[in-house]
């Protein structure tokens, strides 16, 4: 609990101010088959700011994440109903471009996959697909992206080797690198530290810090105390609800409904 | 009380423990055996026929004293139509194991295609090779007699061109056998392509496929890469899989003494010369029968521990 209380006061003393709407949901329904996973959500996600999903295992916050780039799209039986707007337009409209979206919404998920490649090519590989850069170029993109992951300094010696060989918590900046190298609106992190030790989730915590200057951002963590050190805003979801959402300090000091208090006091999930 | 018990349970569990372990070290011991004794059989009776003049000297005649003549036009032949046969089932496996991983992972298509490749997989080979031999000799055959029958008496035609150029075909060929091999080689290679993209993890596609990268492209730019020493060890398996075999070979390229790479003749191979001189009463031809199956024996040996090192260097790079 000190915790927690200590970490809202950290986030406290830099109050950052309304931002504009980036992405809003609408009446969002999704199902797995049958089964109605997220039951009517609607949100609000500022832009560069980072918003933090929270609620206990299964309560469908990865779900909700995983709607924003449809990423659940390469799985058959999972649909999404409702709205989602980007930019004023609706991306779960079918017509939308799939492949645009994602260049627009990148994602950094929980275990770190860098691919079988090294270390420069798995940030080139991304930017190839879009750009035709000549060698200069190209170079100063995947260091400006690593530099950005806060990763340059450790693999600038070393750009030609596997990506493979980087430590866990190496590889996860370097997937951040990757998502970032395609300069996307907002990125989506689903649970980014918790395959890493502290010390490399505190550097993960820390760039996060760094990229919403830049980048919108949407993380889901188990963590209480993680959505408290470096969100801005807070969502409680809850069996596939969105209980409530509001500015962090606001949900961690005084929540207005009595499900989000038991949950970050610890009292259940 | 409760230690006694415990102690009594305990016995009889190191108990059934030793006995197990003494059992399966018993079958280990007996397959080790004869696989000892199998290799050990070829390279003693190989050894006579064993000699240079194996590579470099054609199958001898009938009754040639002992020392005389070697397996070129065999071996050479048998390379011949093992490359062919994996060069032509090879790229079409990958790519049905693709899809079936890939593209038809969840739905029935792909389960259906999935069963009756593995029914081709153990289908026995003689019956492959009678295939092969309906449908590239027999039928050719069959199709220009008709053919011929129907142009009696108006020579000159194109349809009496298409008549004798379907006859000229219709042999047994090297071509025809290298496709019977590919018919084996072919589910060995959908079954690994398939398996082996199926353990790429499922995140690497999600993190490939969220930079907004088309699937066609991820693919080949990343899952072939991440899974590319497993099909390759697909690939060998086929190889060292038909090195040895006969059956498809025996309607199909049947056998030549002498010296042919013409795909459209008959084609000289290892199996069928083994098969030919073993039974044959000329103990010039028995030594060279066995320097075959020992050459062949090395060979699929040789093949199946590189594909295990691929497959172990594969593993140590993913830990």
């Amino acid at each position: 609990m000190t915790n927690v209380q200590i970490a809202v006061h950290t986030n406290a003393a830099t109050p950052e101010p309304a931002s504009a709407a980036k992405l809003t949901t609408r009446n969002l329904n999704f199902y797995y088959d049958d089964f109605l996973a997220l039951k009517d959500i609607n949100m609000v996600v500022p832009e560069k700011r980072v918003t933090a999903l929270i609620g206990p295992s299964g309560c469908g916050k990865s779900t909700l994440l995983r709607i924003f780039n449809k990423i659940y799209a390469i799985y058959p039986k999972q649909r999404a109903e409702g709205e989602i707007i980007l930019d004023g337009q609706n991306l779960l409209d079918p017509r939308y471009p799939i492949n645009r979206l994602r260049s627009k919404v990148g994602m950094v998920f929980q275990k770190p996959v860098p691919f079988p490649m090294s270390i420069y090519d798995n940030v080139a590989y991304g930017i190839s697909h879009y750009e035709q850069l000549k060698r200069p170029a190209m170079d100063e993109r995947v260091e400006g992206a690593l530099r950005q992951a806060a990763l340059w300094d450790e693999v600038k010696d070393k750009l030609k080797q596997n990506a493979l060989g980087l430590s866990g918590g190496q590889q996860q900046r370097l997937c951040i690198a990757r998502a970032v190298a395609l300069k996307p609106d907002v990125i989506l992190f689903d649970e980014p530290t918790s395959a890493l030790d502290p010390i490399a989730t505190g550097k993960i915590e820390q760039l996060i810090a760094e990229l919403k200057r830049q980048f919108t951002i949407l993380i889901v963590t188990h963590n209480m105390q993680q959505a408290a050190r470096c969100s801005d805003y807070t969502a409680f979801m809850y069996l596939g609800e969105m209980v409530e959402h509001g500015s962090t300090q606001q949900i961690f000091t005084k929540p207005s409904k009595q499900q989000t208090e038991d949950y970050i006091t610890g009292r259940f999930g | 009380m409760d230690v006694i018990v415990s102690e009594r349970l305990y016995r009889r569990r190191r108990l059934t423990n030793g006995l197990a372990l003494v059992l399966s070290g018993i079958a280990a011991i007996v397959g080790l055996f004869f696989l000892g004794w199998i290799l050990f059989t070829t390279l003693d009776r190989g050894i006579d026929g064993l000699s240079l003049a194996m590579f470099t000297e054609m199958t001898p005649p009938p009754g040639a004293p002992m020392g005389v003549g070697g397996l070129l036009n065999a071996i050479v032949g048998s390379i011949v139509m093992c490359v062919m046969a994996v060069l032509m089932a090879a790229p079409i496996g990958i790519a049905a194991g693709t899809y079936l991983a890939e593209y038809a992972n969840y739905s029935k298509t792909g389960a259906v295609i999935r069963f009756i490749n593995d029914i081709l997989l153990s289908a026995p080979s003689i019956v492959l090779g009678l295939f092969v031999f309906v449908v590239l000799i027999g039928m050719p055959r069959q199709i220009g007699n008709a053919l011929q029958d129907t142009t009696a008496g108006q020579a000159g035609g194109w349809l009496e061109g298409m008549a004798n150029w379907l006859i000229d075909i219709s042999g047994f060929s090297g071509f025809a056998g290298a496709v019977a091999l590919g018919f084996i080689v072919l589910p060995v290679v959908v079954r690994t392509t398939d398996e082996m993209l199926r353990l790429v993890p499922i995140q690497m596609r999600e993190a490939a496929l969220s930079l907004g990268i088309p699937q066609w492209k991820v693919i080949s730019k990343v899952l072939y890469r991440a899974a590319l020493s497993g099909i390759l060890t697909g690939v060998m398996l086929g190889l060292a899989r038909i090195s040895g075999e006969t059956a498809p070979l025996l309607f199909t390229a049947f056998n030549n003494s002498f010296w042919n790479i013409d795909l459209g003749a008959p084609m000289a191979n290892l199996p069928v010369t083994i098969y030919q001189f073993a039974m044959s009463p000329f103990e010039n031809w028995q030594s060279l029968a066995w320097a075959g199956a020992f050459l062949i024996t090395c060979f699929v040996l040789l093949v199946s521990v590189l594909a295990r090192t691929l497959l172990l260097r594969k593993k140590m790079s993913h830990d």
